[in-house]
């Protein structure tokens, strides 16, 4: 009964982590960013991550969370995400009824970082609940319950937004956008996304991942020719993770960094040929 | 029979042939002695042959008898010749083709035991057809037999036997065509090439025998396209989309005129486009010299300063140009005199090795790839510039073996004139051999070849390249090595609207030239116009980056009905679409949910909401009076998403590209499929196209508004679209915004066709100006709840279009053809996402 109200809620991915002592991820900073979250965290404004797929936005979280000890709530958004699913609801237990705190809520109250995962997947009407909390009442309304409840001094609110081909039409209005500090992610620099191609994957041979870095780099510039999305950090990290499973270089890019990202024949053979050009030799 | 009787055979049969004949007695008897040197029998047997010929037709036994002395020669008897002449009895007049076979004869003894097969298959061809068979024995045997075996020729014959029985073509007309369709191409090709040939001769007996004699473009055409190897245009977009990775800008791609049997393919440019001939070797070899010649464009081999260095330092005046504005480097060898040929190769190769070692910085792997490709064989001679070039390459991956000679060329910074210098050294060096005319295109390594080939245009100093589709009736503006942007309103005398007929002496002070020349700052003020301003239509305000400010009642936009129709081209587009149509009703019906979406929470329905019950039970426990919405309807949801098509019909779509399509064909094709696509997803929707001609004439043409149905007369207008004009995008899409306002939906989304940048006459030919502009009227979309999305042809869009529409709102077409069913495509996914 618990799953399936659980599946009826729509909760699937909310998970809370507690903020561990030890090991903290491994994060490798692209500029100034750490530095941007932390002064939005002292003054407790909600943030924006906004960039392309897989260029770290939720590991940057993560890290964040960690460094910052702050437990952290993550909730992928969906179509069919409701404010209740976020909020929380009544639920029957026997003879009687319980309120269920929602993620949001329990972020709230324990003064947790909520990370809203691609937050324009999710309806506009569900998503009002966060305005109240980005301004500065910092507050939650429970209107099933008739009460609003405070945030936690140490509460903060940050979205993910990828604006992309496949979110036109699901822009987040201008009014929302500007209650948050934007932090813009991009593809880190060739340097950087080396040395995470080669801290992700564990591929030893760091002249071959410098390569397959390359490769990858160049080919997003097909980003211009039809190529939907271009091959992200985590593509390369894949494509490296395959070669130190043993894979050639050319088929772990064709499966890593080409297949998945086109169908076009041309734009596919494009794409190997830039790779064969890298890592010809290798 | 002994020998009493055979000399009484023999003067019987000479007896005859002296009654039948003077000439042939006398030419007898001269012959015969040769004969029967081979034994009386064949005496016998040859007299009785040459007697049937004689009497069946005179100049047949002539040939005949003329001919036998050297056929017995060769063949050391008459066996089987004479067997195969006494066949000719059988066709009246074959006079000529007995010539034509015993002239054959003393060759055709050296192919041995496949000598039956030949004459047979050549008496098969007299009885279809006498002249044929003459055809097929004056042509020499090692020619018909080639390098392979008789069933090589039967196979090389057999689609003429066809053709002769079915179109009634002569062997003659056939053969010669063939043969090099089969020496060029292989026998294979033979057949393909033929049957093309077939269908040609339907549409005109002359066509057809020129096609066959390969006298004709379209002839040549079909050889080529059955040539072995890589043909390198069939990859054009590959080679497009590779060439702007590498070099970040595009070139024009053009195929020369180069023919198999003409030598060496080479690639060839005039310093705008690069010729290729229809088939390299192979496709990495292929791949390498593209790049390679691309490279001389992209690093200043062809720059007007670089040559003019280069006449300078060979003392001469400034490059002639000639009538058509084109230099030639001609002038830079003659001092050379004889050993011209020999220095403009050592120029070349040094060139080639500045330019091979700029390239080997931006492709990785291009230096090793060269160094893969096998030499071949190669005049002796051309030997030593091989080996030097190699040892160049070698140099260039290892600095330990470096010919200290050639250091000028590594240098980044080197130019043509370095290449020069250092190729005058070599020169005096005394290294090189002289080059015989034949040999010169051996010196040249694997794909590379002679760099000017051609007359030069030089190129303008920041020169990015041609535009993909340069307009063939701007050319003539886009010399001036200004034709960076990619798209320029045309000239005043095109593409006028019929709507727009302002007299031309009004026009022509207006600042319309900006295609020539530097950039102008834009003349905004109308100061200096002498064509009157139209304040006509609903004015907007235009954004002028340069003063941060909104130009108020600035451009003016008037709404037009599209007068062309063309109802039969709509059909015929829809017609010529119709699995792509069918594959799209497929997807838009996988889209729509198997069952409804059910609407949840309602009042009332069909189904209980369980989800939304439990909440209503728990709320009322909890004391709360909750709205009974338990309920799920499964009612189709509301249409929620309205979406206006905005199409620039601006003259650029008019250019008809390699394939012999038009943009235009397309986009028509794109609007119809969209149209009847939407038809099918029944979300709410309208079409309108713009264009304009300064800031006062901005046409809206709406197409099919929100409220109107698609009708005959909507399909007939897509049907007869054409371009006209610019492109003052702003304007229109402000206009085109109001548009939403019949619509009542809660999505809606712009969608943008374009194929290039917005221009207008007026712009002053500062691209940024209506870029700048258009980017604050998408911005308005924005600010209104419109969503706007820009689908572009135009490959080098990536830059403005980022900057105007924003990161993930615009996405480009990379292949025209393409369009018609991604455009309803992409509107599924976004629709979808
Ligand atoms: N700066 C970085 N430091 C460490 N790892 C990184 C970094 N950037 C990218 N990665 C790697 O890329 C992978 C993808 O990153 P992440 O999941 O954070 O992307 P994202 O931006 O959240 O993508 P999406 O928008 O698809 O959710 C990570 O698992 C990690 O391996
Ligand atoms: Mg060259």
């Amino acid at each position: 009964m618990k799953n399936l109200l659980d599946r009826l809620r729509g909760v699937e991915r909310d998970a809370l982590k507690e903020p561990r002592a030890d090991d903290a991820p491994y994060y490798e900073p692209q500029g100034n960013e750490i530095m941007l979250f932390e002064a939005a965290y002292r003054r407790r404004l909600p943030v924006m991550l906004k960039g392309p797929t897989g260029c770290g936005k939720t590991r940057f979280l993560e890290y964040m969370a960690h460094r910052l000890s702050r437990p952290l709530i993550t909730v992928a958004c969906h179509e069919d995400l409701t404010s209740s699913d976020l909020v929380g609801r009544f639920l029957l237990d026997g003879d009687a009824t319980v309120w269920q705190d929602g993620p949001l809520t329990r972020a709230v109250k324990a003064g947790a970082i909520c990370y809203l995962d691609e937050i324009v997947e999710a309806r506009t009407d569900s998503t009002v609940v966060i305005h109240p909390l980005t301004d500065h009442r910092r507050c939650l309304p429970l209107e099933k319950r008739g009460l609003e409840i405070e945030a936690h001094e140490d509460f903060m609110l940050v979205i993910s937004y990828n604006p992309g081909y496949q979110t036109v039409l699901k822009d987040l209005k201008p009014s929302t956008k500007q209650r948050f500090i934007a932090i813009v992610f991009d593809y880190p620099d060739e340097a950087i996304e080396c040395k995470v191609v080669q801290t992700e994957s564990g591929l030893g041979d760091s002249a071959l991942v410098a390569r397959i870095v390359a490769a990858g780099r160049k080919a997003r510039a097909l980003k211009d020719h039809g190529l939907q999305e271009a091959a992200s950090t985590r593509a390369l990290v894949y494509a490296a993770s395959m070669v130190a499973a043993g894979v050639s270089p050319i088929d772990a890019c064709r499966s890593a960094m080409v297949d998945p990202l086109t169908d076009d024949r041309e734009l596919a053979e494009a794409m190997l040929e830039i790779a064969r050009a890298h890592l010809s030799g290798s | 029979m002994d020998s009493a009787e055979v000399e009484f055979a023999i003067a019987q049969r000479l007896a005859v042939l002296a009654q039948l004949s003077f000439v042939a007695h006398r030419d007898v008897v001269a012959t015969l002695p040769a004969i029967r040197s081979f034994g009386a029998d064949s005496a016998i047997k040859w007299l009785a042959t040459a007697e049937a010929l004689f009497s069946h037709d005179r100049e047949a036994g002539k040939a005949f008898i003329r001919g036998s002395k050297e056929a017995a020669r060769a063949f050391r008897g008459v066996e089987p010749w004479c067997a195969h002449a006494q066949c000719f009895t059988a066709w009246r007049g074959s006079g000529s083709a007995v010539q034509a076979f015993m002239d054959a004869l003393p060759a055709a003894a050296a192919v041995g035991p496949a000598v039956d097969s030949w004459a047979r298959i050549g008496l098969d061809w007299c009885a279809r057809h006498l002249d044929s068979g003459r055809a097929y024995f004056e042509t020499p045997v090692g020619t018909l037999l080639g390098a392979g075996d008789v069933n090589d020729l039967r196979q090389l014959l057999a689609p003429a036997i066809e053709l002769c029985s079915e179109r009634g073509l002569a062997l003659g007309y056939y053969l010669p065509g063939a043969l090099r369709v089969r020496m060029l191409a292989g026998t294979a090709s033979v057949g393909p090439w033929a049957r093309q040939g077939g269908d040609i001769m339907k549409s005109g007996r002359n066509r057809g025998e020129l096609f066959f004699a390969l006298a004709s473009e379209e002839s040549r055409a079909a050889l080529l396209e059955h040539l072995p190897g890589f043909q390198p245009l069939a990859h054009e977009r590959l080679l497009q989309i590779l060439l702007a990775v590498w070099f970040g800008q595009s070139f024009d791609l053009k195929q020369s005129d180069w023919m198999p049997g003409s030598g060496r393919p080479f690639i060839e440019t005039d310093g705008r486009s690069l010729f290729l001939p229809a088939v390299l070797s192979s496709r990495e070899e292929a791949l390498v010299a593209v790049w390679h010649a691309a490279g001389h464009l992209a690093f200043g081999t062809f720059e007007q300063k670089a040559i003019k260095e280069l006449f300078q330092a060979a003392g001469l005046m400034h490059p002639p140009l000639d009538p058509d504005q084109a230099i030639s480097w001609r002038p830079l060898f003659l001092p050379y005199g004889e050993d011209q040929a020999r220095f403009e190769v050592l120029f070349d190769l040094c060139e080639d090795l500045r330019v091979d070692a700029l390239i080997h910085r931006c492709i990785p792997g291009y230096l090793q790839q060269l160094q893969t490709f096998s030499d071949g064989s190669v005049a002796a001679n051309a030997v030593p510039y091989r080996r030097f070039v190699r040892h160049a390459w070698h140099g260039l991956a290892d600095p330990g073996v470096r010919d200290q000679r050639l250091a000028p060329l590594w240098a980044p910074e080197a130019r043509p004139i370095d290449a020069f210098l250092v190729a005058r050294v070599l020169y005096a060096s005394g290294e090189f051999p002289v080059l015989a005319a034949n040999e010169c295109s051996d010196a040249y390594p694997p794909a590379h070849g002679p760099n000017a080939a051609r007359p030069i245009y030089p190129r303008g100093f920041r020169e990015t390249g041609p535009a993909r589709a340069a307009n063939p009736d701007v050319g003539a503006e886009k010399r001036d090595g200004q034709s960076e942007a990619s798209r320029r309103p045309p000239k005043e005398t095109q593409g006028s609207d019929p709507d727009l007929e302002i007299p031309p002496e009004d026009t022509a002070g207006a600042g319309g030239r900006i295609g020539v020349g530097l950039p102008q700052p834009a003349r905004l003020t109308g100061r200096r116009r002498t064509r009157t301003f139209l304040a006509s239509g609903r004015a907007y305000p235009e954004w002028d980056y340069r003063e941060r400010r909104f130009r108020a009642r600035w451009a003016y936009v008037q709404e037009r009905a599209l007068d062309e129709r063309d109802p039969g081209e709509a059909a015929r587009l829809v017609a010529m679409h119709r699995q792509t149509l069918r594959r799209l009703k497929r997807a838009i019906e996988a889209q729509k949910p198997r069952r409804l979406a059910p609407r949840k929470r309602q009042l009332d329905g069909e189904d209980l909401d369980l989800a939304a019950t439990v909440d209503f039970v728990a709320l009322r426990r909890a004391g709360l009076a909750p709205r009974p919405e338990i309920y799920c309807q499964r009612l189709p949801r509301r249409r929620d998403l309205a979406v206006l098509l905005l199409a620039d019909l601006s003259t650029s779509i008019m250019e008809r590209l390699p394939d012999g399509a038009r943009i235009v064909d397309r986009i028509r094709a794109a609007l119809l499929l969209f149209a009847e696509s939407l038809e099918e997803i029944g979300d709410p929707y309208a079409i309108a196209g713009f264009a304009s001609k300064y800031r006062d004439q901005v046409s809206y043409y709406p197409i099919k508004e929100f409220d109107e149905t698609l009708d005959a007369r909507a399909r007939a207008v897509i049907g007869g679209l054409s371009g006209r004009l610019a492109t003052r995008m702003g304007a229109a899409i402000r206009h085109a915004l109001a548009r939403f306002d019949q619509a009542s939906t809660s999505r809606r989304l712009l969608l943008l066709l374009s194929d290039g940048r917005p221009a207008d006459y007026d712009d002053g030919g500062d691209p940024r100006y209506l870029e700048e502009d258009t980017r604050v009227a998408i911005k308005e979309c924005t600010d209104r709840g419109v969503h706007p999305f820009c689908i572009t042809l135009d490959p080098r869009g990536g830059d403005y279009l980022k900057r105007i529409f924003g990161d993930g709102h615009y996405l480009v077409i990379g292949r025209l053809s393409d369009l018609p069913a991604e455009l309803p495509r992409i509107y599924l996914r976004l629709r979808a996402a």
